[in-house]
């Protein structure tokens, strides 16, 4: 049988069966379009999450103080080694602008500053790190090297905070990475089990076929061009609502949150990456499901 | 070229329902298979088409062994053996072309080529004017007409018979008896199940006579028409 005559008679096949069993079929689209749609959802809200914590990080601020026996020249010295170290910016405060700053914080109590009979305050560097230091496991390095410079009193960056922001991002991302797998392990069932009603009606014929001659993967090819066809259909749904959630409620959501979220809210929902990983999904739901279901019927 | 020996088919749990089954079928022959229901006739055919599984013994056709056959090449033993049931099993939602044509499109035969032998064999079934229509519009012996010439599309060097007069009456089963008859006359090796007593004395082809799983008698066609006589 040539490639082409195949290909014809294997489509003509699952048209049929198509139309042989509409609501059949549109219960599988829909519950693969259901699936990717909340997968989506999960995926733009993992993305909100990136940006609410890419907009912590940016916060994120070392600082640095300076033994109180270094002379100008030396502050400047280690000034230059802080900022080699870092690669970020370096803003140098100095023991007056560090009590003054830290009187305004005070308010009323701040007067009492004014009662000491010097400044205790050491010469201070704020250390803004660049986005790519911006981790835990990386502040720590930099905070490590930093401590060990000549002329450094110590060092301060927030490090137990930064490290409880990274884990509840990691567990929220592995929680959402088990709720994702649950519902497509359920969608790979519930698509199998409606598929199976499908191949029912049509077991008179498989069992034809398979008299006649024609082998398993003969026999298998129609039905898993329709579970092909139901995860296209189901990815297109999907990624239909999810741009219609962009684009109905995406902006309304943004203007809510944003001064948790940032601007990266404002980001289109469906991107072509996210399209084509949730119609490979798609795809891949239709096939596993109607190769489940298929092959209860070919023991003829 | 269908060739038993020692053949057993048993279930667990049940007595056999073959028991060392020793048969030879010529090349071009055409042989009654014959006893009460429960005799085995059914199960014995279902083996030649591997539909079955022997519990025990060989069974050759056209030379394969198919008791070792792999479950991979049955496909292509079944392109080489027409079945015909007394259900019909015929695809109720296609046309008696459709139906017909079902076999050449499985084993890939071009559209073109495929529709002209269907033509030619729904003409020498007598159902040329009726490709068009639907199974369930035709009466039980048109039906049986049209699994005929589904069976023997891809001309089969065998043909298997399970009960196909069963559901018919006797005007149309002398019609589909002479139908598998010219069939036969054209080479094609036949074997047909059957109970019906007044079949094997009308045609007095070669009898195999089964009861209770074993071959009680394997007479020639004149030697058991007159036993049916008698």
């Amino acid at each position: 049988m040539s490639a082409l005559s195949k290909v014809t008679y294997f489509c003509r096949s699952a048209a049929v069966g198509l139309k042989h069993s509409p609501f059949v079929h549109f219960i599988a689209v829909t519950t693969i379009a259901i699936a990717l749609f909340s997968a989506g959802m999960a995926r733009g809200a993992a993305r909100v999450l990136d940006n609410l914590l890419a907009s912590l990080g940016g916060e994120v601020e070392v600082t640095v103080y300076l033994s109180p026996e270094l002379d100008a020249d030396e502050v400047h010295g280690v000034r230059a080694r802080v900022l080699a170290l870092s690669g970020g910016e370096v803003t140098l405060v100095s023991p007056d602008a560090a009590l003054s700053r830290l009187r305004a914080e005070l308010g009323d109590l701040g007067e009492a500053l004014a009662e000491l009979p010097e400044n205790p305050l050491p010469v201070s560097l704020e250390l803004r790190v660049p986005p790519e230091r911006r981790n835990p496991d990386a502040l720590l390095a930099l905070a490590k090297a930093l401590r060990a410079a000549p002329g450094v009193a110590g060092v301060d960056y927030g490090e137990a905070a930064v490290q409880r922001l990274s884990a509840i991002a990691r567990a929220l991302r592995f929680g959402s990475l088990v709720a994702f797998a649950v519902v497509l392990g359920a969608t790979v069932v519930i698509v199998a089990a409606t598929l199976q009603l499908a191949i029912y009606s049509r077991r008179g014929e498989i069992e034809i076929q398979k008299l006649v001659g024609a082998t398993d993967r003969f026999v298998k090819a129609p039905f898993l061009l329709e579970g092909l066809l139901q995860g296209v259909l189901g990815a297109a749904v999907a990624l239909f609502g999810l741009w219609a959630f962009g684009r109905v409620l995406g902006p309304t959501l943004g203007a809510l949150f944003a001064f948790l979220l940032g601007p990266g809210v404002a980001a289109p929902w469906v991107e072509p990456r996210l399209a084509l990983e949730l119609l490979c999904a798609g795809c891949g739901l239709g096939l596993g499901g109607s190769f489940v279901a298929v092959g209860r019927f070919l023991r003829v | 070229m269908i060739q038993f020996f020692h053949v057993y088919k048993a279930y667990p749990g049940d007595p056999p329902v073959l028991s060392d089954i020793n048969l030879n079928v010529e090349k071009g022959e055409f042989v009654f298979l014959t006893g009460p229901s429960g005799a085995g006739k059914t199960t014995l055919l279902k083996l030649i088409f591997c539909a079955e599984k022997a519990t025990k013994g060989q069974i050759l056709v056209g030379g394969r062994n198919i008791a070792r056959i792999r479950e991979s090449a049955v496909p292509y033993l079944r392109r080489n053996i027409g079945v015909v049931f007394q259900d019909f099993k015929l695809l109720p939602h296609r046309t008696v072309e459709d139906n017909v044509s079902f076999t050449l499109d499985v084993l890939g035969v071009p559209r073109a080529e495929a529709r002209e032998k269907v033509r030619r064999m729904l003409k020498l079934v007598g159902l040329e004017h009726k490709a068009g229509s639907y199974p369930l519009r035709l009466s039980g012996g048109e039906q049986q007409r049209v699994v005929i010439a589904r069976a023997l599309v891809n001309d089969p060097t065998i043909l298997l018979a399970d009960e196909p007069t069963g559901n018919l009456d006797p005007a149309l089963t002398v019609e589909i008896m002479d139908l598998l008859t010219q069939v036969n006359v054209r080479g094609t090796t036949v074997m047909v199940a059957t109970h019906d007593a007044t079949l094997l004395s009308r045609y007095q082809k070669r009898t195999v006579r089964l009861e209770r799983g074993q071959i009680v008698s394997d007479e020639d066609g004149v030697k058991a028409a007159r036993r049916m006589v008698v």
